[in-house]
């Protein structure tokens, strides 16, 4: 998507150098550096606000962790075989200097496991949200572009979509289709397409009566040129701020999903599925098993939140 | 009446969304169900009971008569009919929302307002950032510490939220109420941030200045002026909550061993019991647009422009 965003010239004076130019993106005048200017002082001010500070401190610290997965792990994920001082099993042992977030029910490492777990929900969650904002950036394009009857079914097939919660209707899909990592993928950003082409198409109809658009119909350009070429790079600003903040709910949903049971199998050591596996036990007294995979979980949204909560201050106010 | 028709063409189109879920794969139902041992014949019978060897056509349009007449067939591992099912189900799920709903409410408008009148100083920025981060954890990560904090270190609540039978109202209210505080944390941020920009809207507004210097005080100014307005984007928000209410139920229902709607769709799921999960589904869905309807009317009261606007 942000190639598209990037790599296309716009503004209507760009347009003199004709098709050619406009592809190479190698046309001069002011009007690009002027963009690129623009472009380059709203990532300053994202980059100076705390919240993005904090946010993105806090998920590179889980992208290290699903990179690197058990090669920085203090003992091996999936390692049931841990023993306690006295070489007997070490089956929920509360946290303690060997296990600082203790053991589970067959005496794995918790710390390694939440650390381990960080790659399930990174994989899948982001690459949701990039593709139910892609779908969502057609359909919306589509809808505010072409308007007319186009737009009146798609706005009522958008309207039906949002009567249903994601999470119910990704349930039901699962189950139909069967679960796999590339169904939840589908699935979830099948569920956000509505959403984000709701937000596209409102930002689209502000820009399509204004003259740069004319101009280039006049020209003859296709309608698919005008709306990715001409019109996309003039939404960016609400398209990169739905996609941060999709990223956020992507992280919500799929650990929702895998907590009540559509996650990875069991020896997986993901987050929901962790928390699923513990709760059980939490009248025991037993905590530690639930608690970290949860704070994992909720500390991962929150800087995801973060992030695009600044990105969308400096993006809407600008 | 437009809104009404308006209504009945989401309904459909939410059917034919859940009927191509349900379809997408191409596969005997019979089959998948019995398992691949079960004797042809009886694969074809158990088909037929269920309508299943019909054609798509034919089960399209069964399907939507029946969202129509909420008749949603019958369960395909206890032959039960779904509606038997789901909706005593429903009416315990309910019981917990409205919980939910009544202690979210009033807290989220208060502290709202309360935020919007100190707009920029370190309470609003409390108010401001507790709710962004609470409504941004998922419920069952919430239910799971209240669970595991008040249920079980501080003994306040109960680890299993079903009542055992012939429970006052009273004495269900100590069962439910650390599972509803799960939603109250969820749902609270949106509300409130809804409610404060509304708020911080209607006193920088000319006539909240009007209303004052006309003499009128401050709390009226807030109650009859500034509120009526303000409350509307609030009460959108509150009815399209109660539609998502129930994806999050479903989480919390199961940390505390509820048996509502979320875990009867759970034990579809387990089942593969897609007419018990189909029902459950439109009939969240029907939920939702029966709220956003009565939110619109809700609205309409409250603001004499929408409503002239409508009749007009």
């Amino acid at each position: 998507m942000s190639d598209l965003g990037t790599s296309a010239v716009t503004g209507p004076e760009a347009e003199t150098g004709g098709f050619e130019t406009e592809i190479g993106g190698s046309a001069p005048g002011p009007v690009i550096s002027e963009r690129k200017q623009a472009r380059r002082e709203s990532w300053r001010l994202i980059r100076r606000r705390p919240s993005f500070i904090i946010g993105s401190a806090i998920v590179s610290i889980w992208v290290v962790c699903a990179i690197l997965g058990n090669r920085i792990t203090p003992h091996h994920p999936l390692d049931f075989r841990a023993k306690d001082s006295s070489g007997l099993p070490a089956l929920h042992l509360s946290p303690r200097a060997a296990f600082p977030f203790g053991t589970d029910a067959t005496g794995r490492d918790v710390l390694s496991r939440v650390m381990a777990g960080a790659r399930d929900v990174l994989k899948i969650a982001p690459m949701a949200a990039i593709l139910g904002v892609l779908l969502g950036v057609i359909v919306g394009m589509i809808m505010g572009y072409l308007g007319g009857w186009v737009d009146l079914v798609l706005s009522r097939i958008v309207e039906a979509f949002l009567a249903l919660p994601v999470v119910l209707i990704a349930l039901l899909a699962i189950t139909t289709l069967g679960r796999s990592d590339w169904v939840v993928v589908g699935v979830v950003a099948v569920l956000f397409t509505p959403v984000v082409a709701r937000t596209v198409r409102s930002a689209v109809l502000a820009e399509r009566d204004l003259d740069y658009v004319t101009s280039a119909r006049l020209r003859g350009e296709t309608g698919r040129f005008v709306m990715f070429r001409e019109i996309l790079p003039n939404v960016s600003g609400p398209i990169i701020v739905e996609l941060t903040v999709r990223i956020g709910y992507a992280v919500f949903t799929v650990a929702t999903l895998s907590f009540l049971g559509a996650g990875p199998p069991p020896p997986s050591p993901d987050w929901g599925a962790q928390v699923s596996e513990g709760f059980r036990v939490l009248g025991a007294g037993i905590w530690w098993t639930t608690l970290f995979p949860a704070l994992a979980i909720a500390s991962l949204v929150i800087a995801v939140n973060l992030i695009a909560d600044s990105v969308q201050s400096v993006l809407d106010a600008s | 009446m437009q809104r009404l028709a308006s209504a009945i063409v989401t309904l459909w189109l939410l059917a034919t969304i859940v009927f191509l879920i349900v379809n997408v794969l191409p596969g005997d139902v019979g089959r998948k169900i019995l398992g691949p041992f079960a004797p042809k014949e009886d694969v074809a019978a158990f088909n037929h009971r269920l309508g299943t060897d019909r054609t798509v056509i034919a089960q399209y349009l069964t399907s939507i008569r029946r969202v129509f007449t909420l008749d949603f067939g019958d369960s395909y591992q206890s032959g039960q009919k779904v509606t038997d099912i789901i909706l005593p189900a429903l009416f315990r799920s309910g019981k917990l929302a409205l919980l939910a709903f009544v202690l979210t409410i009033p807290i989220s408008i208060a502290a709202g307002i309360f935020a919007a009148r100190r707009k920029d100083k370190f309470a609003d920025r409390v108010v401001v950032n507790v709710g962004l981060a609470s409504s941004s954890i998922p419920e069952f990560v919430t239910a799971a510490v209240l669970l595991s904090v008040f249920c079980v270190n501080w003994k306040l609540g109960e680890v299993f939220a079903n009542p055992p039978a012939g429970t006052s109202v009273i004495g269900q209210f100590r069962y439910l109420l650390t599972p509803a505080m799960a939603m109250v944390i969820a749902y609270f941020g949106y509300i409130a941030r809804m409610t404060r920009a509304g708020v911080i809207g209607g006193l920088q507004s000319d006539y909240a200045r009007t209303a004052t210097m006309k003499g009128l005080s401050k709390g009226t100014v807030m109650r009859s002026h500034i509120l009526r307005n303000a409350l509307a984007p609030t009460i959108t928000v509150i009815s399209v909550q109660v539609g998502y209410l129930f994806g999050g139920i479903i989480g919390v229902e199961k940390v505390f061993n509820y048996a509502g709607l979320g875990s009867t769709m759970l034990t579809a799921v387990g089942a593969k019991d897609i007419p018990v999960l189909q029902g459950a589904v439109l009939l969240v869905g029907i939920i939702y647009m029966m709220s956003t309807l009565l939110a619109d009317l809700l609205i309409a009261y409250l603001n004499p422009r929408v409503r002239l606007e409508k009749t007009r």
